[in-house]
């Protein structure tokens, strides 16, 4: 976390958010005075230094933005006079998207478990069980001898039997009470009753075409702050509800020379795993394996591979509203090879 | 196979700014320390070249 501020006609202030970064290394590939540095991207990831992914020489930043709408995951922003020059109409914008058709969610909460940023808001409510089951129970406890065979096996563990002693060493205060919330009348404990106590019916079956299927209802939402447009999300909705709208189109590939001795060492090395934004990357048999379904293609790994074999070729970009013939030459700059 | 560490540009854990970043980015165990000082066991080395790139002193090359 930075701030570079300065006023003079009009005050400008970059700010810099770490937990946003993802140490891509865009900012600084577009710095025109080269005043933004990558840190050390797979010693940071691992943990074994705390500091931020990107570090500015503030006696150098001329406070014009470049970075701040290069940018894919908002972590830096610039605003003039107190407003963010994303906002302002005249910037560029990146036309990315994450959004979660509500009208299509089943909430399932596959998206949610696989974000690999903790992106997704996700709650539901499932409804209640005896919504879903129908029967009859009940304990004649004149009969009931308060052995707990019947709580001890009940699968849905919706019995409790009490026996709690009393001041009169011969008498026990006995109860029993069964749960309907948990019970799901499959008649177990009837079966293992030695005294007949119990009686249960199960209706479910004849009545289930009475049963309402009840409606699940829930909320599920993509933070775009969080989003890293990895398309997990998407790839894995069961029902087609999410569009991701990746910043880049390209391609990724891993180019070994063996004579040169550049080859990827996977476990012994697995740099570009730790760095990934996308949990793209999977070492199989001893190699980097990237799913470019996963990737978005930020190039994080690229500066990470100590070897050098990753070679990233982005061919299209969703930054639109490039204004300035100076400004399009250096934001194009990031397509091409790298 | 391994590589060389440059004593003069080291910062023998004491002075590195990570204490010993090498020896605890390489998961092969090839960079010990030992009195202070880090120590290559060739034999672990896996060529991977993670140290090279990220000593903050730039004190290790290739072999």
């Amino acid at each position: 976390m930075f701030n570079v501020e300065r006023s003079g006609t009009e005050v400008r202030k970059l700010s810099y958010k770490d937990d946003k970064c993802v140490g891509c290394g865009i900012c600084t590939d577009v710095c025109p005075t080269s005043s933004l540095r990558l840190g050390p991207t797979v010693p940071i990831a691992r943990g074994l230094i705390e500091m931020d992914l990107v570090s500015c020489n503030a006696d150098s930043c001329v406070l014009c933005g470049l970075c701040s709408v290069a940018c894919p995951f908002d972590a830096l922003s610039l605003t003039i006079d107190g407003e963010d020059i994303g906002e302002m109409g005249n910037y560029p914008n990146w036309e990315t998207e994450c959004v979660i058709n509500e009208d299509e969610c089943i909430y399932c909460g596959r998206c949610y478990k696989v974000c690999p940023r903790d992106a997704i808001i996700f709650e539901r409510t499932l409804p209640e069980r005896k919504e879903l089951v129908r029967g009859e129970i009940s304990i004649d406890k004149d009969e009931c001898i308060y052995c707990s065979f019947c709580a001890d096996l009940c699968p849905a563990e919706a019995i409790t039997v009490n026996n709690v002693p009393t001041s009169s060493v011969d008498v026990i205060n006995n109860s029993i009470e069964v749960d309907l919330d948990k019970c799901v009348f499959c008649g177990v404990c009837k079966r293992v009753c030695p005294q007949n106590a119990i009686k249960e019916v199960c209706s479910t079956c004849m009545l289930q075409d009475e049963i309402k299927v009840p409606e699940i209802v829930g909320d599920a939402f993509i933070s775009k702050g969080s989003c890293v447009n990895c398309s997990w999300c998407s790839e894995i909705c069961p029902v087609d509800a999410i569009t991701i709208t990746k910043p880049f189109d390209g391609t990724l590939e891993v180019v070994e020379n063996e004579a040169e001795e550049k080859v990827c060492k996977g476990d012994a090395c697995h740099a570009c795993q730790d760095v990934c934004p996308c949990n793209a990357v999977e070492i199989v048999d001893g190699k980097a394996d990237t799913n470019l379904d996963f990737c978005n293609l930020c190039g994080a790994c690229i500066t990470a591979c100590p070897q050098n074999i990753r070679v990233l070729n982005r061919t299209a970009m969703k930054l639109d509203n490039i204004n300035s013939e100076s400004w399009d030459e250096i934001l194009n700059s990031l397509l091409g090879g790298k | 196979m391994a590589v060389n560490i440059d004593s003069d540009k080291c910062g023998h854990i004491e002075n590195c700014p990570v204490q010993g970043l090498c020896v605890k980015i390489c998961e092969q165990g090839a960079l010990v320390e030992e009195d202070g000082d880090v120590k290559i066991i060739p034999e672990k080395c896996d060529d991977c070249d993670l140290c090279i790139q990220n000593c903050p002193n730039q004190a290790i090359s290739k072999a």
